[in-house]
């Protein structure tokens, strides 16, 4: 075990991760480091499956409510009754259930931006989440994740973090793939090595570092840093965590899984980068069972882990917060014969945080009349994914090397959906990366065959 | 902890540290079988006199299922208290929908699945077989563990993927087209010409048959090239619409027929709902008002001998058997032979025979990691582990616990795509972590007479007492090959514990030292190197 108190000196821990337990709760050095784009934390939240944007935030006037209610007879979010729309901004609604949304966004901490998504054509949930989640439209062989680009390319960023990122989740999302310094788990009380004979476990643990460090193939790597990844949950994170401000968390797994991030963040480990997923949205029946449950999840979710981080002074982490919520595609306008919708296009993304722009609605509305949805069937998409995050990347992250993190995306500019300062995008060269970098990568580093 | 030597270009990880190459015996044992059992190697080596025959003799006795004889698994199986593996469909409706029975008897079919399946990957001597259930289990995933979904698991795992596991691709397609499971995972039961639902029409197409390799968007048919006879080499969104309006009135006994409980399970066609107007499938006319079912049918056979359904299939299969990149080369040759035998009724069978004595599987190693299904169904094996998997055994539902945390739950993946198959996916801490927490547990778990459940000691020959001697007895036996140098040294340090590794250790009378043995055997369990397939 890495353990510190029976025998006094750490066994089979990495030295390197002890020597910076003292100086974890100094966010002052990584402003002095890198600035304060260096302590941002950014959250990535992705809705499997594809949200239905349009039942979050219908539209509850002008004439593209009646195209709505025509394309939604049995799923229409209702102007009047006990379910009725509840009024955020001009035209559009909220879900009656995302009142603990309503709140964010009414502080001004929450903005929703509408049309958003790939400018590719498809209608495939694995095509667009890889799409979007490696940074490559179009490529889906790429084998780093857009954030696992940032992180690589971010000249903000001490040399040393304990943990840079956190993936939360059975596996680590394609966002980061190929990240070898993020720390993915479930739920950190059980992430432990706390099962076979216990006599022994130290001596296990201790070969298991020599074992995995010995060389540095894919898995020596990966296992050198899950038990990094041991090492620093076991010093560091207490069973106990009690949220504050009141925050009350949803007894979800989603849930559960931003509280643990919330955690995190307060424990002052530079946690720069956390992805986590909400799955069940792909309503292709059922549609008005599931929704407001997979809304109520997500809204009280937020809310609770905006209000636990939103404490005055020394517990304000919001000010250095930046949640994104985002989704692989929008559905189809006009739903389907069993109460649900089949795959669309455009979508909504939300942003959270201290310095977002919010209680306010970005992005360009492309309108609902039949002449106006992409192909005649789905909202259109008139604001690149990549542009959201290419701004939050630049404002509050500080990052501009765009080309690395997007390659081949060329023409970014400001929503103004967060603050911060303006730096030109590095664009870098597009070809040359595809041609050299990252077709060729992929099977090099895994593959591995005799002579014949 | 992130290092501190970063890197500018997003670059992947370069390629080294691989893995001692390994005989044929121990490849086919990795990746047709979950790893090697007691004696496994000794068998395969004896079957004939070099590599080549015996790599052969193996495939086709592990080819021929119904002639091995898998007693001692069937036996487990008897004795481990399930009720629901042997009813019929209209009876597991009958009893876990209508009954509307608690919770844990409505999803008693899958859990008994889940827990034959565990049965059969360590016990039965069909490995391959169950290898190859396991692939058509993801390539056809439907997340089991739901409402309607758990009740009907028993028929979709033996009458649906095993039924058909070697047998003929386009039967398999049209049995799970046509499977209580798959038509209500993914909704085509409520599809109607008033309203065509596209969630199977989709996947039908993406991940069963054509590939998302097949998909041209949203570009018009008309621009998608021609491929052999005439059929569009892939399709567009317009097919998506066209063969959900084909597939439409593929439903469910029930009436009323929006009430799942006042049906028997079984699949319905119903006529009034099928979309009879003439449609265009990858560039073939379908006419008006055909006979029943025509429509659907049409479009399976459309799909399931496309050349680009050949390619996908056989490439999931490659990257299954052989290494997570496989070469075009083998690939090519399976599609050739998938194509050329797709009346066949062992087509299934011909094309994994192909991949198998392929040059590109006896050469490859170590292009494949293990995922949890594998670490812990070889562990189990390597160890001869007397486990009960059963629901009335306490150990059992701590196993479930801890396997379930590994994050490959068996029938557990919720999107349609299945459990991804490359390592990429399962080298992050979690899997890792929660991988070693169920392997350490398997080595240290006791039975009622506080036996270890894998008993390293009665299995080590009486003449294996020292460090040195007890490491490679059991790296042999768990690996089929050596370690490394500097690993093998780990080892024997766990268990020598300063002393000199030649002395022999007096296992026989110390229970600490035997609990030692346990806690080295579960060493090798955590190594990189058994991780490698």
């Amino acid at each position: 075990m890495c353990d510190i108190n029976r025998r006094g000196f750490m066994v089979g821990c990495s030295a390197a991760i002890a020597g910076l337990a003292g100086s974890r709760f100094n966010t002052l050095a990584f402003a002095q480091s890198g600035g304060v784009a260096a302590s941002e934390t950014m959250v990535v939240i992705f809705l499997r499956g594809g949200i239905d944007g349009l039942s979050l935030i219908p539209p509850i006037g002008g004439t593209d409510r009646g195209h709505y209610e025509t394309a939604r007879p049995g799923l229409q979010i209702p102007l009047t009754g006990p379910d009725a729309a509840l009024a955020l901004e001009g035209q559009f609604g909220l879900h009656p259930g995302a009142a603990p949304l309503l709140d964010l966004y009414q502080n001004g901490d929450l903005a929703f931006v509408t049309a958003t998504g790939l400018t590719e054509a498809t209608r495939s949930h694995f095509d667009s989440m890889e799409f979007m989640e490696l940074g490559t439209p179009g490529i889906k062989t790429t084998p780093t994740g857009w954030l696992t680009r940032h992180l690589q390319t971010s000249a903000g960023l001490p040399p040393e973090i304990i943990m840079p990122s956190l993936a939360m989740g059975d596996l680590q999302q394609a966002s980061l793939r190929g990240d070898r310094d993020t720390v993915n788990l479930v739920d950190p009380d059980i992430f432990a090595f706390t099962t076979g004979p216990w006599r022994w476990r130290p001596a296990q643990r201790a070969s298991l570092r020599r074992m995995y460090g010995a060389d540095d193939s894919v898995l020596h790597v990966t296992g050198t840093k899950a038990l990094d990844a041991l090492d620093i949950v076991e010093l560091f994170v207490t069973d106990d965590y009690t949220p504050a401000n009141g925050a009350a968390y949803p007894s979800t797994d989603f849930g559960e899984h931003l509280s643990v991030i919330a955690q995190m963040i307060k424990l002052d480990l530079g946690l720069h980068v956390a992805t986590l997923d909400l799955g069940g949205w792909d309503t292709h029946d059922s549609q008005s069972y599931w929704i407001p449950i997979l809304i109520d999840d997500l809204s009280r979710s937020l809310n609770a882990f905006y209000t636990d981080l939103n404490g005055a002074g020394a517990t304000n982490y919001t000010d250095r917060l930046t949640v994104v919520v985002m989704s692989e595609f929008g559905r189809r306008f006009v739903q389907n014969n069993d109460d649900g919708t089949d795959h669309g296009h455009g979508n909504l993304m939300m942003v959270l945080g201290g310095n977002v722009n919010g209680g306010q609605i970005h992005g360009t509305w492309p309108g609902l009349a039949p002449g106006q949805l992409f192909e005649g069937l789905d909202l259109a998409v008139t604001t690149d994914y990549r542009q959201v995050l290419s701004e939050i990347l630049i404002r509050r992250l500080g990052n501009n090397r765009i080309g690395d993190i997007f390659p081949c995306y060329g023409d970014y500019s400001p929503l103004g959906i967060v603050s911060g300062l303006d730096l030109p995008p590095d664009y870098g060269a597009c070809s040359s990366l595809f041609s050299d970098g990252f077709e060729t990568g992929t099977s090099a580093a895994w593959h591995y065959s005799l002579p014949l | 902890m992130r290092s501190s030597n970063r890197v500018d270009l997003p670059l992947p990880a370069a390629p080294s540290g691989m893995p001692t190459p390994a005989s044929v015996g121990v490849i086919a044992l990795n990746r047709m079988a979950f790893g090697p059992a007691a004696g496994d190697l000794a068998a395969f080596n004896a079957l004939a006199g070099d590599d080549d025959s015996r790599l052969q003799a193996y495939v086709d006795q592990q080819l021929n299922p119904a002639g091995i004889n898998d007693a001692a698994a069937d036996a487990r199986i008897a004795s481990s208290g399930f009720s629901t593996l042997d009813k019929t469909l209209p009876q597991l409706w009958a009893d876990h929908v209508v009954a509307d029975p608690p919770w844990e008897t409505r999803i008693r079919p899958v859990v008994e699945t889940q827990l034959a399946t565990f049965i059969r990957a360590v016990y039965s001597r069909r490995q391959l077989f169950e290898v190859l259930v396991e692939f058509w289990h993801d390539h056809f995933s439907v997340f089991g563990w739901e409402f309607y979904e758990a009740p009907a698991w028993v028929h979709y795992d033996r009458d649906v993927i095993r039924a058909h596991t070697l047998g003929n691709f386009r039967q398999l397609l049209e049995a799970n087209a046509k499977s209580t499971d798959m038509l209500i995972y993914l909704d085509n039961w409520v599809s109607s010409q008033d309203g065509p639902n596209e969630n199977y029409a989709r996947e039908v197409m993406e991940l069963h048959t054509l590939g998302a390799g097949g998909y041209f968007g949203t570009i018009p048919r008309s621009s998608v090239p021609d491929g052999p006879g005439g059929v569009k080499a892939g399709f567009v969104e317009e097919d998506v619409f066209s063969v959900a309006r084909c597939l439409t009135g593929w439903s469910l006994s029930a009436d009323p027929y929006w009430d799942l409980d006042s049906g028997n399970g079984t699949y319905l066609y119903r006529a009034n709902w099928h979309d009879n107007s003439a449609k265009n499938v990858l560039g073939v006319d379908l006419p008006a008002n055909q006979p029943a079912e025509k429509d659907g049918q049409d479009v399976l056979d459309i799909l399931a001998n496309h050349p680009t359904t050949a390619r996908h299939i056989c490439y999931k299969l490659c990257r299954r058997l052989i290494g997570d990149f496989p070469p075009d080369s083998v690939v090519d040759t399976a599609a050739a032979v998938f194509l050329a035998q797709s009346s066949a009724p062992d087509q299934i069978a011909r094309v994994v025979r192909t991949i198998l004595l392929s040059n590109e599987f006896r050469t490859t190693w170590g292009s494949k990691v293990k995922r949890p299904f594998e670490i812990v169904a070889s562990a189990m094996r390597a160890g001869t582990m007397n486990f009960l998997f059963s629901e009335f055994d306490d150990d059992t539902g701590t196993f479930e616990w801890l396997y379930y945390n590994t994050g490959q739950r068996l029938f557990g993946w919720h999107p349609p795509n299945g459990y991804p198959d490359v390592g990429e996916a399962w080298v992050s801490s979690g899997p890792r972590v929660m991988s070693w927490r169920l392997t350490n547990w398997l080595v240290d778990v006791r039975d009622d007479f506080d036996t270890y459940r894998l008993d390293a000691f009665t299995q080590t020959p009486p003449g294996v007492r020292s460090a040195n001697d007890l490491a490679d007895y059991w790296i042999d036996r768990i690996l089929g090959r050596p370690m490394s140098v500097s690993d093998r040294q780990e080892v024997v340090d766990l268990m020598a514990q300063g002393f000199n590794p030649t002395f022999d250790l007096p296992l026989d009378t110390d229970s600490d030292l035997r609990e030692r043995l346990q806690s080295m055997v579960g060493l090798i369990f955590m190594s990189p190197e058994f991780l490698w397939r």
